[in-house]
């Protein structure tokens, strides 16, 4: 017996947009990395179009990271005091793109030479975050968006209370920005509004809805991510931007990812426990609609990246066999 | 008449040079900005200036009648683009001879544009030297406009002409620097700039202290309207050509203006007639006809304030005022980030207390008058931030006392609106409240407001009140304010008068209040803040029907749409009635089908019983079905006694809350209680069978009235609660000895 599967002829469509540049385009990328298009739920083949796969960025960092796993700083090595040996050691692990964390330690000069040398060191298109402080991430990322100008950037991290400073550099230079909002449908969308209002083009824009790690309110990140998904192909353009999450981040956050010591013995081997947690959480929001996840060990890249590389090889119709 | 100097100054540099030298600005990109923009030509020779020539001519038109009925603008508005065009024409064909930047003997700029060419930097001299600044490079335009898009810079004011004395030149670019205001000057009245007088003054100019001097004459104004093209280029992605455009992004974006000082001559007039395209209003402080009413750009387009008529002490009052009036014709929003009070200040002393023991002093409560009082004024009677303290302080008081104050706020915005006086009116409570060391309760004249030992210590005085309202007013509700000024009465004659007017007022709002029906509106707003917890659920506002947690009137959404247009408080057109009974309208029912993912086909606004309301779960009370009873209970948030539905509040709540439509149960705001709208299509408030004690207590009067309304008079003690009935069983016998109407109603399902 077949059984007939139901298909949703959804009305919208996730925004294409595409990072990086060409020297063709003004750029010195050796390709660009394009996201988005769906036109279905995560990996639906039979119902609508997925064009472009989810890509997989790694996390690198413009100084030695002080609150990193020492799992991770043992894995990456000396390249941790380098920027550019680490993005190439990135590109080399299997990234897509590489996502650039600047420190609140890093002068101007700091900041734009690391950008500069990672340019340089790798071929992948670019994410540059500031420290995470309003005042120090509009100090560094207006001369980055300079120093990086033609090469689109994605710059970050806009959120509701600093955004504007962000959005005018990326005006200036023709960067992309990501618009980052607390676990909110309703918040995600409204500094999408805010930001595509300031001029920039919604092609320009990626919405983070940032997330929680597996077993740290996971649910919550994925549930809003689902809904923001749903009402993109519902057809509400202010919600069709391509996700980012940063998963690695989050994930290396969690205790069982970040402790070695005192746990009980059956939670088995840290670095494979780690792995594990930060590969879950990124494929788990993957599955609900993430189109660019931030990854910071090398192994989680290689799973995460098969698993994709299973969910995207169609099926063709699928043919459930009644038991 | 400019234009064909601009053709002949063309075409002498034509025979001069040939068609092929090349023309620039240099170190911008753009070509010639202006040209550019609003042509689409990219002039890169001579000879490209040719046809920019001829579309300024096409352009110039003959002078209008001076009289016409309505004042036609079109061709003034022509004739300036013309001008510009021929502006930037001669600039460029100046810069070939090597006349621009203009030199200024012992001009020193604290920040220029490098000019590579060792002519241009005056014999060999460093950068910055001897020579005004010409056009804004490229470098710093973008660091500036990516200041301007921001928000850090409200916007720029381009200066032509010269004070009135050195005193007043100083004064008005002080006052500009004051308010991150970049400032551009150009032009000279009989050989003397502006830009002189600020040289003897010794003001420094240059990139670095925003103030930039473009040149001595006239002409030289156009790179400000060079600059604000390539910031429409640069930040507002458009292209060449784009005239439309670029014009509008500068009107919606760009907060410029023009302040012509002194003699207004043709070609100034010319000149100000482009900037008008740019949405840029003039202000001149000369006698020159006014272009009043409003269109291109966003309020008034000329306007005339005689410099020795403004009403001030001084000249540099009357400097400071032409600067506030040019700030308030462009709509520069003022910035205020910090409360200046000499205690802390943040929500987080929202909720503390001052005991009697800690008191310095107190107003109202039981020994004393204190009121608060918010109305509009038109922009002109406001002076932003003044604060008056009228009558004695409280130095005489002795410790822990008590003394009358009146506090009036008085509040002017060009889009303030009478109805958000008491949406701002109830502000003053949250802002009082978070300075630390006062405690503020109440609002009206029953406002009790105490200083506490420690922040009177501290300095804390009457007029700090003026201080707080001035910034906090400017800070949350800058979208709606753009003057705040603060008096604090405590003169009794004083008090007394203004008592009587704030009175009057009240009364005047509630009787608005009680007037304002969904009837008379045609849009309803909706509340969608709770969504990040209840994610279908959508608030529809009336003004009969007030948002469930009791925290959003009709009017409070409006105000609040008005500060924040992409919030949660969207209009909703009512559209067409679909039934008036139940409170069915297509726009609603479109609106919370849209905004609940789907979930929610239809609403009703006035029935429990069909498609009632959904709620988050922030409801200050449910109401739900008791069949038996042929009406209602409504049990509020307070009361934690058990209700005859078998459950108490936090069980109902379950039931009610989460975005879920289950008919006959339903989450509302106190106050929509008092509605003569409350669950009407299913026979109103007779329908109350039940209700917590504490409503019928904290809300007595106002109950009263309702039932007098109804026809009832005795109908609330016919009401049960939890001290007569916890169960369906005891609930009958009470209704049935109280007569309770709703044993006669229709049955309810």
């Amino acid at each position: 017996m077949t059984v007939e599967i139901p298909v949703e002829k959804w009305p919208g469509q996730v925004r294409e947009i595409t990072l990086g540049a060409t020297a063709d385009e003004g750029g010195t990328r050796s390709h660009t990395v394009t996201v988005g298009g769906e036109t279905t739920l995560p990996f639906l083949h039979f119902e609508g179009e997925i064009p472009h796969p989810p890509v997989v960025g790694i996390e690198i960092a413009s100084r030695r990271p002080d609150d990193w796993s020492p799992l991770l700083l043992e894995t990456w090595s000396d390249v941790v005091d380098d920027p550019a040996a680490w993005a190439k050691a990135a590109e080399e692990a299997g990234a897509d793109i590489l996502l650039l964390t600047l420190s609140l330690e890093d002068s101007v000069d700091d900041a734009t030479s690391a950008v500069r040398q990672v340019l340089e060191a790798c071929d992948l298109p670019l994410i540059v975050f500031g420290p995470g402080q309003a005042d120090k991430d509009n100090e560094l990322i207006v001369p980055v968006a300079e120093e990086g100008a033609g090469e689109r950037l994605v710059l970050g991290v806009c959120e509701e209370k600093n955004y504007r400073t962000i959005v005018a550099a990326a005006l200036a230079h023709d960067h992309l920005v990501n618009s980052r909002t607390p676990m909110d449908v309703n918040l995600a969308k409204q500094l999408i509004i805010l930001i595509h209002d300031m001029g920039l083009p919604l092609e320009q824009i990626l919405m983070d809805p940032t997330t929680g790690a597996l077993g740290y309110g996971i649910e919550y990140g994925y549930s809003v991510m689902e809904r923001l998904r749903l009402a993109a192909l519902q057809g509400d353009s202010m919600t069709q931007q391509p996700m980012l999450v940063t998963p690695g981040e989050e994930a290396w956050k969690a205790k069982e990812a970040k402790v070695g010591d005192d746990v009980p013995a059956e939670w088995g081997d840290w670095g494979e426990r780690a792995i594990n947690w930060e590969t879950l959480t990124a494929t788990s929001l993957i599955q609900s609609g993430a189109d660019l996840v931030v990854l910071r060990h090398p192994e989680t890249v290689q799973r995460v990246q098969k698993t994709i590389d299973a969910l995207m090889a169609e099926a063709g119709e699928p043919e459930l066999v009644a038991a | 008449m400019l234009v064909q100097e601009a053709d002949q100054i063309l075409q002498r540099a034509l025979q001069e040079n040939g068609p092929d030298t090349e023309v620039a600005f240099p170190n911008t990109a753009y070509y010639l900005p202006l040209v550019f923009g609003m042509t689409g030509r990219e002039v890169q020779t001579l000879g490209d200036l040719v046809p920019v020539i001829e579309d300024a001519k096409r352009l110039l038109r003959p002078v209008p009648a001076d009289r016409r009925w309505t004042p036609y603008l079109g061709e003034t508005l022509d004739s300036g683009i013309a001008t510009l065009l021929a502006e930037e024409t001669i600039e460029a064909v100046r810069f070939i001879y090597g006349l621009e930047p203009q030199r200024v003997p012992g001009l020193e700029l604290a920040g220029g544009t490098a000019f590579t060419s060792p002519d241009a930097n005056g014999d060999g001299q460093a950068a910055g030297n001897g020579h005004l600044n010409g056009p804004i490079d490229d470098i710093q335009l973008r660091s500036w406009g990516i200041q301007l898009v921001d928000g850090r810079m409200p916007g720029f004011a381009a200066i032509v002409g010269a004070a009135k004395s050195n005193e007043v030149a100083v004064k008005i670019v002080r006052e500009l620097q004051q308010r991150n205001i970049l400032t551009f000057l150009a032009g000279n009245v009989n050989g003397r700039s502006i830009i002189h007088q600020l040289q003897e003054e010794g003001v420094e100019m240059g990139y670095d202290t925003y103030i930039v001097p473009f040149g001595l004459d006239t002409i030289s104004a156009i790179y400000a309207l060079g600059f604000a093209v390539r910031s429409a280029l640069t930040f507002g992605g458009m292209k060449g050509g784009q005239a439309r455009e670029i014009l509008h992004y500068n009107k919606e974006r760009v907060f410029a203006f023009v302040l012509a000082l002194g003699e207004v001559d043709d070609l100034k007039y010319a000149t100000a007639a482009g900037a008008i395209n740019f949405g840029f209003p003039v202000v001149a402080d000369t006698r020159i006809p006014q272009i009043l009413p409003t269109g291109v750009t966003t309020y008034e387009h000329v306007i005339s304030m005689p410099f020795n008529e403004i009403a001030a002490e001084d000249d540099l009052g009357r400097a400071e005022k032409l600067v506030q009036k040019c700030i308030e014709v462009r709509g520069v929003k003022v910035r205020v980030t910090e409360v200046p009070v000499p205690v802390a200040y943040g929500s987080a002393f929202e909720g503390e207390r001052v005991r009697r023991a800690d008191m310095r002093v107190e107003f109202g409560g039981k020994y004393s008058r204190a009121f608060e009082f918010l109305r509009m004024v038109d922009m002109d009677e406001a002076e932003d931030g003044k604060v008056e303290v009228i009558g004695p302080g409280f130095d005489e008081i002795e410790d822990g006392g008590a003394m009358d104050v009146g506090i009036v706020i008085e509040v002017a915005g060009r889009e303030m609106q009478q109805d958000f006086e008491p949406v701002l009116e109830r502000q003053v409570h949250y802002f009082v409240n978070a300075a630390s060391g006062l405690q503020h309760i109440g609002q009206r004249d029953i406002a009790w407001i105490r200083i506490s030992k420690a922040a009177a210590e501290k300095g804390f005085d009457l007029e700090h009140f003026g201080k707080i309202l001035h910034a906090r007013f400017h800070a949350d509700f800058g979208a709606i304010v753009d003057k705040v000024q603060v008096k604090i009465y405590t003169d009794p004659a004083e008090l007394e008068k203004w008592l009587e007017t704030a009175r009057d007022a009240y009364d005047f709002r509630n009787q608005r209040l009680a007037d304002l029906t969904d009837e008379r509106v045609d849009e309803f707003y909706s509340c969608t803040l709770c969504q990040s917890f209840a994610p279908n659920h959508v608030c529809v506002v009336s003004p009969q029907r007030l948002g469930l947690c009791g925290a959003y009137n009709w009017l409070d959404c409006k105000a609040s749409y008005r500060i924040n247009p992409t919030g949660p408080n969207q209009p909703i057109r009512k559209g067409n009635l679909i039934d008036a009974e139940k409170g069915y309208w297509e726009g609603p029912n479109e609106f919370v089908y849209q905004h609940s993912n789907q979930a929610i086909e239809e609403v009703t606004m006035y029935s429990i019983m069909e498609n009632p309301m959904t709620a988050c779960g922030c409801f200050e009370c449910i109401a739900m079905v008791i069949p038996e009873g042929n009406g209602i209970m409504v049990v509020s948030r307070e009361d934690p006694s058990m209700t005859p539905a078998g459950m108490t509040f936090s069980t109902l709540a379950g039931m009610a809350g989460g975005g879920l439509q289950s008919p006959g149960i339903m989450g509302h705001g106190k106050f929509y209680l008092l509605s003569p709208k409350f669950i009407s299509a299913d026979g109103g408030f007779k329908r109350v069978v039940w209700m917590s004690s504490f409503l019928k207590e904290s809300m007595a009067d106002e109950l009263q009235e309702v039932a007098e309304r109804e026809g009832d008079p005795d109908l609330i003690d016919k009401i049960a609660d939890e001290r007569d009935a916890t169960t369906v069983e005891e609930l009958l016998p009470v209704l049935e000895e109280n007569e309770h109407p709703a044993l006669t109603m229709p049955p309810i399902f």
